[in-house]
């Protein structure tokens, strides 16, 4: 219990009558890469927009079971979803910087939490940036606009922009799929220096990428989750034959 | 730290809920206050009625046979009635305050029938109204009545005679017949004038025109004229076209065809615009399937392309009439500002808003009446707005659907 | 100009090497050219005209009353009827302090309100709530000039008149700059609020999303991401707002007092713009008064072409900043 970041019991989720996720059960480990994988429409990403609450921002969206963020249900009612918000943070499939100055992009989150002193904002942007391994590039270009970096770089920002809260799990939903195969590299290896201090949970569409930086993987199909593991075992010794299916390339 | 931002973000929200509310606000006093001032005035009457009030002097030969009519059960205490004469008079007061005797009540069989215009003796059409303002009777043998001795007196007096030298009276005005006509006759003609020409810029524009530097130099130079203000535009049509119907017409100064032309000039980019709105919604594939058929780039416009666009040609009506209705500023310069109860293309008048604005620069203005012209042109406006609403919802739906 | 002369040639080359069968397409497409150019022409039939009257009371003798001096005229402080005092004293100086004073003023009041209307129908408010507002907007958009005109002269005026009496000042039955103020701001709000309402909504919600995954709470997001994101929008809205102020007339004549001399910057004196300026003794007037109003007419052009002009400007200048 003491390990996990997050426990799921139970997890239904409906989209008006559409049922996304039915009846998930996982524990997510502390310090580990998890990668969700599927074919398109499992829920992968339904699921991991459960961790931080981000699916009440939908109409008509209906969740039953818990969602334990160590030993609070995050969807109680008196939970305070700001706060998990800082605690989990959020990379996206499309990197969406602000459109700001870099600087003001990283210093956005603390400042939203009240953080003024100037000195302690220079400190965390240039933290950030650093274990976002954009320091180097953008160290002289910090009140330029973040809409003149790269996509790639731009990725890393918002990595960064993310960091900046001092999370305990980040989630990425495909956060290289719009990414050129180099900038996916460098993500890939960021992604692996950064689990040394955070619980990373990430989707993505590609098994070559699961295989490759995480530890834990879990298999989702038609709103299930089919089978959870550890990579080595998923990819090499799979229980379930649909996950079988899934890894041969049958069908995905 | 977290009770700051509370705080921080409560501010904001409630300075958002007080902002959004203004508009709201504004708005109902808006209603209101129009309403309350304008609701008295408004009946039929002020439709129809002149604006000018006429004035009558009114004369009879000895009377032979007098009514017989009694006073009717509608009438009160307050209407002073002569059977002999078969009228009844009342006291009220005018806008200043003033007091006036009111004709109440006329019976179909009142020897007042008889009288005749002391000013032109050919009038076969006059005739004593209820409503109307009598300001005094001259007799013969006996002195004047006049209004400030009140309905009471004036009614005895002229019971006791059979004849009288005079009767002035007034006809009540303050209507709005002429301005209503103005304006319907400036609506017709603005359109008849800038439709055509709108309509064809806007075919132009979109079916023949290449994407070329000419192009783009016409298309800016008709944008250009948004951001002219309306009052420009009535010196406009004070030094271009008022000379020109005046030279041409039997005009001799502001009249509502220059009105209508400088309307038009104002009109010509909102008509052009919404037109190429819906044309460039017509798929191309129309015109191919024409042309390939045999038709030549004439009849495939008029005959494919011009029918699909008329509902944005029906918008650019019904926004074009709605702007003609609320245009004050270029039309003081355009057709002038003297309210008039006969109506000529040639001359000047005022359109209903053009009326509320000479109304409010009066000594003393004309708050009433200006509120009720207001009520009229906001119901007008309302309607032409849900209008063009429901136009836009049935023609998404037809053009998703068919 | 070249490229210009280039189109229209190739137009006549393409236009004689027609088919025979294309005659009517020629006639019709002439037809319409026609109607258009006839379109375009007339902003350039605006400026020559009034130019051409407008110059009128500087270069001519004006009936004995002697020219009108330019440079007194545009800086000068006071202005007098020609024909009653038989002078050339026309000054339109102050009057284009004031007009941009009070158009100004207005913007800065309207501004705020308008922008957070806006942010309340397009992210606040559920969604029935949300189209009644814009309605709302809509109606007040329709409501003609003068009926805003009517509205401030009966409302706005008492109130200013008994707000001055507060104050112990004396106003001219409420006829001053805080009313026109006011009434600028109501006429120019529903304005800002839709294009400003345009722009917000056009803001992704990617980067909403973004906002509030950092655990920034929505009223946060709203300003400091969603508002920040439609500046551009809301920028264009200030500007045809501040177009609108200065060219509004007969709003403004009803409620501004018709100040002769200025410029009037305290909110209880009367005041005159450019516009209520035009609109003044329109109901009798002759000769050298006639021709000033064009004068005065030129002189509003200029001001909303400058002002237009140096507000987009600044508009590029912010934009260039923020995203290369």
């Amino acid at each position: 219990m003491t390990n996990n970041v997050f426990t799921i019991k139970n997890l239904n989720l409906n989209y008006g009558t559409f049922k996304a996720l039915s009846d998930i059960s996982i524990d997510i480990e502390k310090n580990k890469v998890t990668a969700l994988i599927g074919p398109s429409g499992c829920g992968k990403s339904t699921f991991l927009r459960c961790l931080n609450r981000m699916n009440d921002l939908i109409d008509n969206c209906n969740i039953d079971g818990q969602v334990l963020y160590h030993v609070d249900n995050i969807y109680d009612k008196n939970y305070d979803v700001i706060t998990l918000r800082t605690k989990v943070g959020m990379v996206f499939q499309k990197p969406n910087p602000f459109p700001m100055s870099i600087y003001d992009n990283i210093a956005y989150g603390p400042r939203c939490q009240g953080v003024k002193d100037k000195n302690e904002l220079n400190k965390i942007v240039e933290s950030s940036l650093k274990r976002a391994a954009l320091w180097e590039e953008a160290k002289d270009r910090l009140k330029e606009s973040a809409m003149s970096l790269s996509g790639g770089q731009q990725q890393r920002l918002c990595i960064a922009r993310a960091i900046a809260m001092e999370p305990e799990v980040i989630l990425m939903d495909e956060p290289t799929s719009a990414l050129d195969p180099i900038a996916t590299l460098k993500i890939e290896q960021l992604i692996n220096d950064l689990k040394e201090n955070y619980a990373i949970i990430i989707v993505t569409h590609s098994m070559q990428q699961a295989a490759r930086i995480s530890d834990n993987t879990a298999f989702f199909h038609m709103g299930e989750l089919i089978e959870y593991n550890t990579t080595d075992s998923i990819f090499t010794n799979p229980t379930n034959p649909k996950t079988e299916d899934y890894i041969t390339g049958r069908f995905g | 730290m977290s009770n700051k931002r509370k705080r921080n973000d409560k501010f904001l929200d409630i300075l958002t809920y007080i902002s959004a509310s203004v508009g709201v606000i504004v708005l109902s006093l808006i209603v209101v206050f129009v309403l309350k001032n304008g609701i008295g005035l408004l009946n039929l009457d002020l439709v129809t009625n002149d604006y000018h009030a006429k004035f009558y002097n009114g004369g009879i030969e000895e009377v032979i046979d007098f009514s017989e009519t009694e006073k009717p059960d509608y009438l009160t205490d307050a209407d002073y009635y002569s059977v002999k004469w078969g009228v009844a008079f009342t006291d009220d007061l005018d806008r200043e305050g003033k007091a006036i005797i009111v004709v109440s009540y006329i019976a179909e069989d009142s020897p007042l029938y008889y009288m005749y215009d002391k000013n032109n003796l050919d009038n076969q059409d006059f005739k004593l109204e209820v409503g109307n303002i009598v300001t005094s009777i001259k007799y013969v043998n006996k002195e004047s009545s006049l209004s400030i001795y009140g309905a009471s007196m004036m009614i005895s007096a002229l019971d006791e005679e059979v004849v009288f030298r005079e009767m002035v009276f007034s006809s009540l005005g303050g209507g709005i017949r002429g301005s209503l006509i103005t304006t319907l006759y400036t609506i017709l003609l603005t359109l008849v004038i800038a439709m055509p020409i709108g309509v064809f810029s806007a075919i132009y524009l979109n079916e023949f025109a290449g994407n070329n530097r000419f192009t783009k130099t016409i298309r800016s130079m008709i944008e250009m004229l948004t951001g002219v203000p309306s009052i420009i535009f009535g010196l406009l049509g004070l030094t271009v076209f008022v000379p020109l119907t005046v030279s041409l017409t039997p005009a001799d100064g502001a009249n509502i065809i220059s009105g209508s032309l400088t309307l038009a000039v104002i009109l010509l980019p909102v008509i052009i615009r919404s037109t190429e709105e819906s044309l460039k919604i017509v798929p191309e594939d129309f015109r191919f399937a024409s042309l390939a058929l045999g038709a030549n780039k004439t009849q495939t416009t008029f005959k494919v392309v011009l029918p699909s666009a008329i509902p944005g040609i029906l918008t650019a009506t019904l926004l074009s009439i709605g702007r003609v209705i609320g245009e004050s500023a270029a039309l003081i310069f355009a057709i002038g500002t003297a309210v008039k109860d006969d109506i000529s293309i040639f001359g000047k008048s005022t359109t209903l808003a053009v009326h509320i604005w000479s109304l409010m620069t009066d000594e003393p203005a004309n708050i009433e009446l200006a509120s009720t012209i207001s009520i009229i042109i906001l119901i007008i406006v309302l309607i032409l707005n849900v209008l063009v609403k429901l136009l836009s919802k049935a023609y998404l739906k037809k053009g998703i659907v068919g | 100009m070249i490229k210009f002369k280039k189109s229209i040639v190739s137009f006549i080359h393409s236009a004689k090497h027609r088919p025979k069968r294309g005659v009517i397409d020629l006639i019709t497409r002439l037809f319409f050219l026609v109607s258009t150019i006839i379109s375009a022409s007339f902003i350039i039939v605006v400026i020559i005209f009034i130019a051409k009257e407008g110059i009128k009371p500087f270069i001519t003798d004006n009936d004995g009353i002697g020219k009108v001096n330019l440079i007194r005229f545009l800086i000068g402080n006071t202005w007098l009827i020609g024909t009653t005092f038989k002078s050339s004293l026309y000054s339109v100086g102050f009057i284009i302090i004031n007009t941009l004073y009070i158009a100004l003023m207005s913007l800065l009041i309207a501004m705020p309100i308008g922008v957070l209307t806006a942010l309340f129908i397009a992210k606040i408010a559920p969604k029935r709530l949300s189209s009644v507002m814009r309605t709302v907007v809509e109606l007040l958009a329709a409501i003609p000039s003068i009926v805003y005109g009517l509205f401030g002269s009966g409302v706005i005026l008492k109130i200013v008149y008994d707000l001055a009496k507060v104050f112990g000042v004396q106003s001219r039955g409420g006829n001053s700059v805080l009313a026109t103020i006011i009434v600028l701001s109501l006429m120019i709000l529903p304005t800002i609020t839709a294009l400003s309402e345009v722009a917000i909504r056009s803001v992704g919600k990617d980067i909403e999303h973004g906002s509030l995954a950092l655990g920034a709470t929505k009223t946060q997001t709203n300003f400091k991401v969603v508002l920040t994101s439609a500046k551009s929008g809301i920028f264009t809205a200030a500007i045809l707002g501040i177009g609108r102020a200065l060219g509004e007339a007969t709003a403004v004549s009803l409620v501004a007092g018709n100040a002769q001399s200025g410029p009037s910057f305290g909110f209880f004196q009367t005041t005159a713009t450019l516009t209520s300026t035009m609109l003044q003794g329109i109901k009798e007037t002759i000769g050298i008064d006639y021709d000033i109003r064009f004068s005065v007419g030129l002189t509003l052009m200029a001001v909303i072409l400058l002002t237009n002009l140096s507000l987009n400007y600044v508009k590029r200048k912010v934009g260039k900043v923020n995203v290369k």
